[in-house]
C-alpha cells in the first residue's frame, strides 16, 4: 500500500508548480528546465535502470526531436505540430536501429555505440550546419507564438506528470513486469520462452518517443537550440539524474533532476572546476551509493526516526 | 604426532542464503595425501576454493604454517606455500605447453626453475613432446596434466587438487594418480585432492568424507572401509 | 593525388594507433575498457607543451610520466577493488568516462590556452616516389610500428612478458601461480595511458590539441580499437592504418565535418558483420 502512496504522492508533488504559473520569473523559468530535464530523466531510468539495456543516446533522442522539430518547421517550413511528431517519431527509429546493430555483439558495445553517438551527433549537426545552424544554431517561436508562455508552462509541467505517471502504469503492465524480468536475467527470461526481443524494442521505442517528444517541448520552451546544447556532456546529465536520484524508488529521479540543474547554479562560484566536480560526484556516487541518493535519504530518516524512539 | 600444516576450524560460507559449507574442520599434515570425497554439490570445490583464497568465506579460520590466513589473498598464500589447481579452466589457453610451464616457475629462483621444468616432463614426457603445441589444442587427459604440471611447476608445499579425475579415461585417470603418488615421495609435499572417484583411495593417506557442506567422516585410509564410502556416494548415510 | 592521400593517411593510421594500442593494452590485460585514456593522454599533451620552453626532451618524458602516474594510480585507487567486487563493462564504462570529464575539468582549470599546438622540429623532408612528406611524419608512423614490435618481443621473450600474458588469459590462474596481478594491472594501466599521451603528443604537433580533443581521440582511439578487435594489438595496428586512410580520402573527398561520421558508421558496419573485430578475436596480446 505504502507504494502505492508514494507514486500517486509523486504524482502529485509533481504538479505543484503549477501553482507557480502565475508567479513567473527566474523560479518558474528554472523549474521548466527541471521538468523538461526530468522526462529524459524519466526516460533513462526507464530504459536503462528498469529495463536493463545499457543506453547512453538520451542526448540524441531528445536532440532528433528538438532538432526535427526546429529545422523541419523554420527551413522547411512545416506545421509545428508535424514537425514535432515526425522529430518524436523519429528518434526512437535511430535507438532501435543502434540497438538491433549492436544485438550480435556484446550488451557493452551498445553502452558503447550509443555514448559514441552522443559524442558523434554534435558533430553530425555540426558537418551539417546549413541547415541545422550548427553551432550558432536556430531560433524560432515555436508554440509560444500560439499559445503564449503561461501556456506552455503549464503544458510543460502536466506532460511530465503524465510522462512519470506513463512510465509508472508501463511497469505495472505485464509489458512493464517482462521489462523487469528481462533486467533482471536476460537469458533465464529467455530460456522461459519469452521474445525479449521484441519487449526490448519496445522499450526502447517507447523511451525514445518519450524522449523524442521531450525534446520537441525542450525546443519550444527554449525557443533555441545549438549543438553546444547536446554535446556529450547532456547524455551524462540525464543518465546522471536517474543515478543520483535513485532508481529503485519512483520519486528518485525528481531528486537526481533537482541535483542536476540546480547544482550548477550552486557551483558558480567555483565554476571552473565544475566539471572536476561533476566527474568526482559521479564517481562517489556511483561507488559508494549506487542506489542513489533517494534510498539512502530515505534510509537516513529512518536511522533518525529510530534515534529518536 | 605433528601439528598439521594445514587446519580449517569452523569454516562456513553460503551463498545467499544457500548453505555451501557448514562449520567444517577439516586439516592436513606435512607429507601426506588427503583425500576429500563426497558427491556433486557436496562442497568440494567450494571448500577447495575457500581455503586457496579465491572464495571469500563467512565464518572459520584456515590455518596454514602457524599463520591465520583466512583474510589473506590468493597472493599472499601462494607465497606462503599453498596452491589450488582448479577443476576447470586451469591453464593458459593461448600459450604454448612450454610457456606454461614456464610461467609457472615465477616464485622458484633460477637453479630450482631448471629442476622444477625437467621434473615436469620427467613426470609427463607426453608434455615434453607437444611442448611447443598451444595449450588449448591439447585433449582434455593432456590439458589435466598440464594442470597438475603447472601445480608443480609453481613449487607449493601444498598442493589443493579439485577432482582431478573427471573427464579422464579410466586408465588415465589410474595413471594421473599414480604420477601423483610419485610426486609426493619424490617432494614430500602435501597433497590435498578433492575426489568422486573412489580410485583416490588407492593413493590417499587420510580421508574426509564431505557431504551437502558437513564433514562425515575423517578417517586414515586403514581405518575405512569402502563400504562407508559406498554409502557415502549412495546416500544411506544421513 | 592518390598517392598523398595513401600516404596521410598511413601517417594518421600510424599516430591514431598509438591510443588505439593504449586501449588495447589496457583492455586486453585487464579486462576493462577504458574510455578515459583520451583525455588523460590530451592532458599529458598539454603538460608537455607547457614544459616545451624549458626543454623539448624532458618536456615529452614528463607528459608521459605524468600520464603513466595518472594511468596507474586510477587503475589502484579505483578501477581494480572495483573489479574484484565484481565491475561490469557497463560499469566501467561510466566510470572511466567519468575520470575523463574530471581530467578535462583538472586541464581547463590548469591550462589557460584552450587550443595549444606543439612545437617538435622539423627534420626536413622525404622524397617518396615523388610525394614529399615532412620527415618527421615518418617518424610518427615508425614509432607507432615500433612500439608494437617492442610490445610482442617483450611479451614472447621476458619473464614480464610472460606474465603479463598469463594474466591476460587466466587471471584466477595466474594468481594461484603467484604472479602480482594488481602490480601488472596497474602498470597496464600506466602504460595505456602513457601511449595514449605519444599519440597525443604527435597529434599536437602535426595538427593541434584542444581542451576537448581528449574525447575525440579517445572516441577515435577506441572505434578503431574495437573494429581491429577490442583487446587485439596486431587488430588494432591494421585497423587504425586502415581507417587513417578512410579518414584521409574522406577528407578530400567529402570535407573533414564528415569524417568522424564515416568512421562512425563503418565501425557500426564492422559491429554487426563481425562483432568481434576485423581479425575476430577480442583478447589476445
Amino acid at each position: 500500500m505504502k507504494g502505492h502512496y508514494e507514486k500517486i504522492g509523486t504524482i502529485l508533488i509533481l504538479l505543484l508548480p503549477l501553482l507557480f504559473v502565475f508567479r513567473g520569473g527566474y523560479l518558474q523559468e528554472v523549474t521548466g528546465y527541471v521538468y523538461l530535464f526530468l522526462i529524459q530523466g524519466y526516460v533513462a531510468w526507464f530504459l536503462f535502470f528498469k529495463s536493463g539495456q545499457p543506453f547512453f543516446g538520451y542526448s540524441v533522442t531528445m536532440a532528433i526531436g528538438a532538432y526535427g522539430t526546429i529545422v523541419l518547421t523554420v527551413i522547411f517550413g512545416w506545421p509545428l505540430l508535424a514537425s514535432m511528431l515526425i522529430g518524436a517519431v523519429f528518434a526512437p527509429v535511430v535507438g532501435v536501429i543502434l540497438f538491433l546493430a549492436t544485438i550480435r555483439a556484446r550488451g557493452f558495445y551498445v553502452s558503447m555505440a550509443s555514448f559514441l553517438l552522443a559524442i558523434l551527433f554534435p558533430k553530425l549537426i555540426n558537418a551539417l550546419q546549413d541547415i541545422t545552424g550548427g553551432r550558432s544554431g536556430l531560433y524560432f517561436s515555436g508554440i509560444t507564438a500560439f499559445i503564449g508562455y503561461k501556456t506552455l508552462y503549464i503544458l510543460v509541467i502536466i506532460s511530465t506528470a503524465l510522462v512519470a505517471g506513463l512510465f509508472l502504469w508501463i511497469m505495472g503492465t505485464k509489458t512493464g513486469k517482462i521489462l523487469t524480468l528481462i533486467s533482471e536475467n536476460d537469458r533465464l527470461t529467455q530460456a522461459v520462452g519469452i521474445n525479449t526481443l521484441k519487449y526490448k524494442i519496445i522499450a526502447y521505442t517507447i523511451a525514445g518517443f518519450i524522449s523524442g517528444f521531450g525534446g520537441a517541448l525542450y525546443v519550444n520552451y527554449t525557443g533555441f537550440i545549438s549543438s553546444i546544447d547536446i554535446e556529450v556532456f547532456t547524455t551524462l546529465y540525464i543518465f546522471f539524474i536517474p543515478l543520483i536520484g535513485g532508481s529503485s524508488v519512483f520519486y528518485g529521479p525528481v531528486l537526481g533532476a533537482l541535483f542536476v540543474i540546480l547544482m550548477p547554479e550552486l557551483l558558480v562560484p567555483v565554476e571552473r572546476y565544475f566539471r572536476i566536480f561533476f566527474g568526482l560526484i559521479f564517481i562517489v556516487v556511483i561507488v559508494m551509493l549506487p542506489e542513489g541518493l533517494a534510498p539512502n535519504i530515505q534510509r537516513l530518516l529512518t536511522k533518525i526516526r529510530l534515534k529518536r524512539d | 604426532m605433528s601439528e598439521p600444516i594445514l587446519k580449517v576450524s569452523n569454516l562456513s560460507t553460503w551463498y545467499g542464503r544457500i548453505s555451501a559449507l557448514k562449520a567444517i574442520n577439516f586439516y592436513a599434515n606435512d607429507d601426506e595425501i588427503v583425500g576429500i570425497v563426497g558427491p556433486n554439490g557436496a562442497g568440494k570445490t567450494t571448500l577447495l576454493e575457500s581455503i586457496a583464497g579465491s572464495l571469500n568465506i563467512k565464518e572459520g579460520q584456515i590455518n596454514f604454517l602457524g599463520h591465520q590466513i583466512e583474510r589473506w589473498t590468493v597472493l599472499k598464500r601462494r607465497r606462503l606455500g599453498l596452491m589450488l589447481i582448479p577443476q576447470e579452466e586451469n591453464i593458459f589457453p593461448l600459450m604454448s605447453v612450454k610457456k606454461n610451464v614456464e610461467v609457472s616457475v615465477i616464485l622458484s629462483n633460477r637453479a630450482e626453475k631448471e629442476e622444477l621444468i625437467d621434473y615436469v616432463y620427467e613426470l609427463f614426457p607426453i608434455l615434453w613432446d607437444r611442448r611447443k603445441q598451444i595449450a588449448n589444442t591439447l585433449s582434455g587427459g593432456q590439458q589435466k596434466m598440464l594442470a597438475v604440471g603447472i601445480g608443480i611447476a609453481s613449487n607449493a608445499r601444498v598442493m589443493l587438487i579439485d577432482e582431478p579425475s573427471i573427464g579422464l579415461a579410466p586408465k588415465l585417470v589410474t595413471k594421473l594418480f599414480e604420477t601423483l603418488k610419485k610426486i609426493k615421495e619424490d617432494t614430500k609435499k602435501t597433497i590435498v585432492l578433492s575426489e568422486q572417484n573412489i580410485k583416490v583411495l588407492n593413493i590417499a593417506d587420510r580421508l574426509f568424507g564431505l557431504e551437502a557442506g558437513e564433514i562425515r567422516f575423517d578417517e586414515k585410509k586403514e581405518n575405512l572401509s569402502r563400504d562407508a564410502v559406498k554409502d557415502l556416494y549412495l546416500g544411506s548415510i544421513s | 593525388m592518390l598517392l598523398n592521400g595513401i600516404i596521410t593517411g598511413l601517417i594518421m593510421g600510424g599516430i591514431l594507433s598509438l591510443p588505439v594500442l593504449g586501449v588495447a593494452v589496457i583492455y586486453g590485460i585487464t579486462g576493462i575498457p577504458n574510455f578515459g585514456i583520451g583525455v588523460i593522454g590530451v592532458f599529458g599533451g598539454f603538460v608537455t607543451w607547457y614544459f616545451m620552453s624549458f626543454n623539448m626532451v624532458i618536456a615529452i618524458l614528463i607528459g608521459i610520466v605524468v600520464c603513466f602516474i595518472i594511468g596507474y594510480i586510477v587503475q589502484r585507487i579505483l578501477l581494480t577493488p572495483i573489479s574484484e567486487r565484481g565491475g561490469e563493462a557497463t560499469l566501467f564504462f561510466i566510470i572511466t568516462v567519468s575520470v575523463g570529464f574530471v581530467v578535462e575539468g583538472c586541464m581547463r582549470a590548469i591550462f589557460p590556452r584552450p587550443n595549444i599546438s606543439i612545437e617538435l622540429p622539423r627534420i626536413g623532408t622525404i622524397n617518396l616516389a615523388g610525394v614529399t612528406v615532412a620527415g618527421f611524419k615518418i617518424i610518427a608512423l615508425l614509432f607507432a610500428l615500433v612500439t608494437l614490435v617492442i610490445i610482442r618481443l617483450l611479451e614472447e621473450h621476458t619473464e614480464i612478458g610472460k606474465s603479463w600474458q598469463a594474466t591476460s588469459q587466466n587471471l584466477k590462474l595466474a594468481k594461484l601461480i603467484g604472479i602480482k596481478t594488481t602490480q601488472i594491472f596497474n602498470i597496464a594501466s600506466g602504460v595505456g595511458c602513457a601511449l595514449a599521451c605519444i599519440g597525443a603528443i604527435f597529434w599536437g604537433s602535426l595538427y593541434n590539441l584542444q581542451l576537448s580533443s581528449g574525447w575525440d581521440l579517445g572516441f577515435m582511439g577506441f572505434i578503431i580499437a574495437v573494429v581491429g578487435g577490442i583487446g587485439n594489438i596486431w587488430g588494432g595496428i591494421i585497423s587504425a592504418l586502415m581507417m587513417g586512410m578512410v579518414m584521409s580520402f574522406s577528407g578530400y573527398l567529402i570535407g573533414g565535418e564528415w569524417q568522424s561520421v564515416i568512421l562512425y558508421f563503418i565501425v557500426i558496419l564492422v559491429l554487426i558483420i563481425a562483432p568481434k573485430g576485423i581479425l575476430g578475436s577480442e583478447r589476445s596480446l
